[in-house]
């Protein structure tokens, strides 16, 4: 399954990404991401090891992974479900991609009257500790705050290239 | 169940990021380890080892609560961007008592102030321990804000203020005066509910272009309207993110049309797009007997400390007016005979309606109620005898005023219909004439009206 035009859009419009996961004793475990990113029907998330370690070693454990964007103007939120996920990837090869994502979320906060500076403390991460996630997503769910967050929306079938 | 927190921190010391500035995330997972993350509305500090969040909707984090009883919560710090990540075991859903009440209160606040309490719907307050908490790594923290003042030692001068305070005008004046050049809160009403209409009357502000005496909400209208229906504190610190957050749950519960409440017939004073809101009740007696709300058009302005501070400043403020007796002078007031005519442009027409005491100057509402009747009775008399001075205590005495309270209600009600008249800048003029006195001050002739309803 692959995302909608208007998904992969919103990837790009100065999401928050929450990143979450669960070990195989049944411990949820959350983290905030950095950026994330449509790549041939899979999806890219940068989270950092420091802040992420817990949902790192969660998806080392068993793939399972949920990612939330939510727009702040007007808290659309969506999560993308995988059991695929894997952790492949570090470095400074990601930061032009935080960064895009980063100034992109800033501009959001600004307009609340939340200060570049306050978002730049949750972007701090060191280039060592920028990690990759990939993972093909299984099911969309729509979770804008409400009756029915959790709800799963369409993805789109598609034929891509492994 | 022992819990595992990482050094120096605790639950009442992270009670400022659970005020939903950057609102609280929930993970949760299936029983086959589904992972599922959401937002929150609403996350409340219980005590030193407990937390409670909303319920509003039965979705799936619900589902998978239910479930397995865990989750992971993170919470953001608004002033320095650290966070901190918690394991939470689902313990119980309260539906009544102290937890669920000042969520609901919150919720409804806020839900009210953007036009949306007919969406928002508390179920349950579910009680959550709080197993693990530590720090989120690796972020680079800006620095705590400094205190805007020293609070609990202002306070203390602001408290010792009003209790040399004479009579209710100083009173008030005192408490708003102080408000500003103490605390530093540039923005403040007072509003006194009156339980027999269900109606909240504005008695006076400060920091507006108006003062707008007089004015009129619901008793669970707003911020300020739920903080006296509820009896608590209420305080929203980043309304503009909220009322975001609000308008997208409205959206997704389908809901269309909004609750527009009429017009109202004085115009309410306010700012235009406040970033934070403080509503404290005025409680005295066991009953509320009004409250004061503040505002700022500062991000977060109102912390925890505020919300204290202010609590025991309108405990102090509630006592003292229900306390203040309007002074009596036994002494008949002086009779003057019929009035001359004081010929200055044409009559005023003073029209009433009986349903609610309503009183128009020149078909221009000015006031209802109590205050209404006053002024209605005070110029009978002056227009029948002449007399233009009365005493508090012939009020007190008089049948027709049906005072419900006299000792609560009389010398507020004297106050406010004084400075509404006031600040019409009526042909009518209310003003202190002595010791458990008043003057009636007229400057054009007059001609009443009075309307069954």
């Amino acid at each position: 399954m692959a995302l909608t035009n208007d998904m992969i859009q919103l990837l790009s419009a100065g999401v928050a990404h929450q990143v979450g996961a669960c070990t195989n004793d049944g411990r949820p475990v959350v983290c905030r991401g950095l950026a994330a990113q449509h790549e041939a029907g899979r999806l890219l998330v940068i989270v950092s090891s420091e802040s992420g370690f817990e949902v790192l070693d969660a998806i080392r454990q068993n793939g399972r992974i949920a990612v939330n964007i939510t727009l702040p103007e007007n808290y659309r939120s969506l999560s993308f479900i995988g059991d695929d996920a894997v952790v492949r990837g570090s470095g400074a090869a990601w930061r032009p991609l935080v960064t895009e994502r980063h100034n992109a979320f800033s501009e959001q906060l600004r307009r609340f009257g939340i200060p570049p500076e306050y978002t730049n403390a949750w972007y701090s991460a060191d280039d060592e500790h920028l990690v990759a996630i990939r993972f093909t997503p299984l099911q969309a769910r729509n979770q804008t705050p409400g009756p029915g967050a959790g709800n799963p929306v369409d993805l789109i079938p598609i034929e891509f290239e492994k | 169940m022992s819990a595992v927190f990482d050094d120096g921190l605790s639950l009442f010391g992270v009670r400022r990021m659970m005020e939903g500035v950057i609102p609280p995330v929930l993970c949760t997972a299936s029983a086959d380890r589904v992972p599922n993350v959401s937002y929150l509305s609403l996350c409340e500090y219980v005590d030193p080892l407990h937390i409670a969040l909303s319920y509003q909707f039965f979705n799936r984090s619900r589902e998978n609560v239910l479930a397995t009883r865990r989750a992971a919560l993170t919470l953001d710090d608004p002033y320095t961007g650290g966070g901190v990540v918690m394991q939470l075991e689902y313990l119980r859903t309260e539906t009544e008592g102290p937890v669920f009440e000042r969520l609901r209160a919150k919720l409804m606040g806020v839900a009210s102030h953007v036009g949306m309490d007919k969406v928002f719907h508390l179920r349950g307050a579910d009680i959550y321990c709080v197993t693990e908490m530590r720090r989120v790594p690796g972020r680079k923290e800006l620095p705590a804000a400094a205190p805007r003042v020293d609070l609990a030692t202002n306070s203390r001068l602001l408290s010792e203020r009003m209790a040399n305070s004479e009579d209710m005008a100083d009173l008030l004046d005192t408490l708003l005066g102080g408000l500003d050049d103490l605390l530093r809160i540039d923005h403040a009403m007072l509003w006194l509910s009156d339980a027999s209409q269900q109606v909240l009357t504005l008695l006076a502000s400060r920091g507006y272009d108006f003062e707008g005496a007089g004015a009129e909400i619901s008793v669970g209208e707003g911020l300020v309207g739920t903080a006296v229906r509820e009896g608590v504190p209420i305080r929203v610190g980043h309304m503009m993110n909220m009322a975001t957050y609000m308008r997208a749950v409205r959206e997704r519960a389908g809901e269309s049309g909004l609750n527009v409440a009429p017009a109202p017939e004085i115009p309410l004073p306010g700012l235009k797009e406040p970033r934070s809101q403080l509503a404290v009740p005025l409680r005295a007696r066991g009953r509320v007997l009004g409250a004061l709300l503040v505002e700022s058009q500062h991000d977060q302005y109102f912390g925890y400390d505020d919300e204290d501070a202010l609590m025991l400043l309108c405990g102090q403020f509630a006592v003292a007016m229900s306390l203040m007796q309007p002074q009596d002078q036994d002494a008949p007031a002086p009779v003057t005979g019929r009035p001359a005519p004081v010929g200055q442009g044409p009559a005023l027409r003073l029209r009433r309606l009986g349903r609610d005491n309503s009183v128009f100057l020149d078909d221009i509402y000015l006031i209802r109620g109590v205050a209404g009747a006053i002024l209605w009775k005070l110029v009978a008399e002056f227009l029948r005898s002449g007399r233009r001075e009365f005493t508090n205590r012939e009020l007190r005495l008089a049948p027709e005023l049906r005072l419900p309270d006299v000792q609560d209600n009389l010398e507020v009600r004297l106050l406010l219909l004084q400075r509404r008249l006031a600040e019409q800048n009526a042909a009518i003029q209310l003003e202190k004439a002595g010791r458990g006195r008043m003057r009636l001050n007229v400057s054009r002739d007059i001609v009443i009206e009075r309307e069954a309803g």
